[in-house]
């Protein structure tokens, strides 16, 4: 763990000098992350004729304006890089490196949050001057908050990520199963629509999923649409799958190491 | 330093018959069969040896080098390479080999290759002062100076390949594993990369084991070969021996005067020459009668290339390779 500590500020070095290089690739991941703009020009038009679900134009048009920050933060591509390695045995020469490949992918999304901030800004500006009413700042306790449950989100999608990267040991296109887990996160996790749309009865199931902690958990702290202690309890929900998921993680790295065929070359 | 003993790797291979019928009934039952890649191979290699890994396609040479690298788990036997046990990929253990292959590159692509040096160094955890001077030693061996600032993709493969050594080498291992590294390279790079190996070899005295298509490969830096055939060893020892026991004759080569000499069995080529693939007995008689012909001629006795015993110790198979 000293070692990948110490190896970090070369890793970051290395990342960001391959993530400015990678420009047109980076503009296309960040362009797939405009479904919130979509999502919210839809709902503002619903909630343009009254409240929904008690979410003012001005909540909705919030929610999205946010929901497009968090997912820029927890936008990542593992499934899809890991598993062309693995196909291609590109994989190889980073197995034979004395550090998890995980850790340099893990740097590789962490450097590029502030990139992607930087090209987030502009719009993010252009929507406030469209409804100046937005920039309403959340009590200092959830915006407190919001930080470990920004990191946690992350985490929860950086480990389900792998999780899916690591089936590619065993099937050839982990990538089909992770599109069919993405419909399902989107909709459950409050990225396409606040939860607060969905019916009462469906809560507490929704609440012992880890989809909300990935979402909607920080989304709506930040929007001021939540307070502390209501979002703990899914927090600790989120931190006990994020532990599961790693468990299950590490399994299938070892499980998968077993099977990797090593291909080419 | 490598000890191989009664390894074996076997896959399971998932068998697809074409038709329409066969790929809907595949869906539901799949039919594999067993290919035994490596069997029973058993070898030792000592501190500072140079050996060649050679076998026609397919005999199982890649397989073992991906076993003694970790990369690839053994489906029986023992190995051990500097005392570590490859497949458990102790972190110890990765600091002291390195694989170096010709047709799959570690540089990071669209930026320069001090990137990646930069990037090698925290992943092996070195030590900044040994790096620099690791890397200071590299770059006036493999004259990278010109190279440093230049993204990777805009290098040529030969320029690539001299990054890829400093790459593959900066963390100072004591164990190289090189598979066909002058693949695609010209005459010129190839001939280079091979007086770099020796050298580093005769600095540092690392272990070395390649693999390569190219005899000449084989033939300037090992000094031993391992034959391995249809996942089995078929010989192990210096490069003489095999030259004797897959080709025990020699040849001897007029320069001039070779169609007198086409009677004494000699093939005579177009500039004027003439040449004789004979056994080691037949040798000086037959010396004695082009001298007796041609008392001024200009004669020599040589193996025959390493290429060609290859190809006699295999027939016309798949031809030589590795």
């Amino acid at each position: 763990m000293l070692h990948v500590l110490r190896a970090l500020p070369d890793m970051f070095r290395v990342s960001v000098a391959e993530t400015v290089a990678y420009r047109a690739e980076f503009v296309i991941w960040m362009l797939s992350a405009t479904l919130p703009l979509i999502m919210l020009a839809l709902w503002s038009s619903v909630a343009s004729e009254g409240p929904v679900a008690g979410l003012t134009q001005d909540d909705v048009a919030r929610y999205y304006a946010v929901t497009m920050v968090v997912r820029q933060f927890t936008s990542m591509w593992l499934v899809w890089s890991f598993g062309y390695e693995v196909r291609t045995g590109a994989l190889s020469s980073r197995l034979l490196k004395p550090m998890n490949p995980l850790w340099r992918s893990a740097v590789e999304f962490l450097t590029a949050i502030p990139l992607r901030g930087a090209v987030l800004l502009p719009v993010l500006a252009a929507v406030v001057w469209w409804r100046p009413s937005l920039l309403a700042w959340p009590e200092p306790g959830a915006l407190l908050l919001a930080v470990p449950a920004l990191v946690l989100a992350w985490l929860l999608h950086f480990v389900v990520q792998v999780c899916f990267a690591l089936l590619s040991f065993w099937i050839d296109r982990s990538e089909g199963l992770f599109m069919v887990y993405f419909a399902a996160f989107a909709f459950l996790s409050g990225y396409v629509a606040p939860l607060a749309l969905f019916p009462a009865w469906s809560r507490p199931l929704l609440d012992a999923l880890p989809f909300p902690a990935m979402h909607a958990v920080p989304t709506e702290l930040m929007a001021g649409m939540r307070t502390p202690a209501d979002a703990l309890p899914e927090l600790l929900v989120g931190t006990a799958w994020l532990l599961g998921l790693t468990g299950l993680a590490l399994w299938l790295w070892r499980a998968g190491l077993r099977r990797y065929g090593a291909f080419g070359g | 330093m490598i000890e191989v003993d009664g390894l074996t790797k076997v896959y399971r291979v998932p068998v697809k018959k074409a038709g329409l019928r066969a790929s809907l009934a595949s869906l539901f039952a799949r039919e594999h069969t067993e290919v035994r890649a490596v069997d029973d191979v058993s070898f030792r290699i000592e501190p500072g040896e140079r050996v060649g890994f050679l076998g026609p396609n397919g005999a199982g040479k890649t397989t073992t080098l991906k076993m003694l690298t970790g990369l690839l788990h053994p489906t029986a036997g023992r190995i051990q390479v500097d005392g570590f046990v490859p497949q458990q990929r102790k972190p110890a253990f990765l600091q002291r080999i390195t694989l170096v292959m010709g047709q799959k590159q570690q540089l990071l692509w669209d930026v320069p290759a001090t990137e990646t040096f930069v990037l090698n160094r925290a992943l092996y955890d070195l030590d900044r002062t040994a790096w620099q001077q690791t890397l200071d030693e590299l770059i006036a061996l493999l004259d990278l100076t010109e190279l440093l600032d230049r993204p990777v993709r805009n290098l040529s493969l030969g320029q690539r390949m001299r990054c890829e050594l400093a790459a593959a080498l900066l963390h100072r291992p004591s164990v190289l594993f090189l598979d066909e590294p002058t693949i695609g390279l010209d005459v010129e790079a190839q001939v280079w990369l091979r007086r770099f190996v020796r050298t580093y070899n005769d600095r540092h005295g690392a272990t070395i084991m390649l693999t390569s298509h190219d005899m000449d490969d084989v033939a300037a830096i090992a000094d031993r070969i391992l034959l391995i055939d249809k996942g089995k060893v078929r010989f192990d020892g210096p490069i003489a021996e095999f030259r004797r026991t897959f080709s025990p004759g020699r040849r001897i080569r007029v320069t001039r005067g070779g169609d007198t000499l086409t009677e004494l069995g000699f093939s005579a080529d177009e500039h004027g020459g003439a040449t004789i693939d004979v056994p080691a007995e037949r040798v000086n008689p037959l010396l004695q009668a082009v001298l007796e012909r041609l008392p001024s001629a200009d004669v020599t006795v040589q193996d025959p290339p390493l290429e060609e015993v290859l190809t006699k110790a295999f027939g016309n198979r798949d031809g030589p390779g590795a």
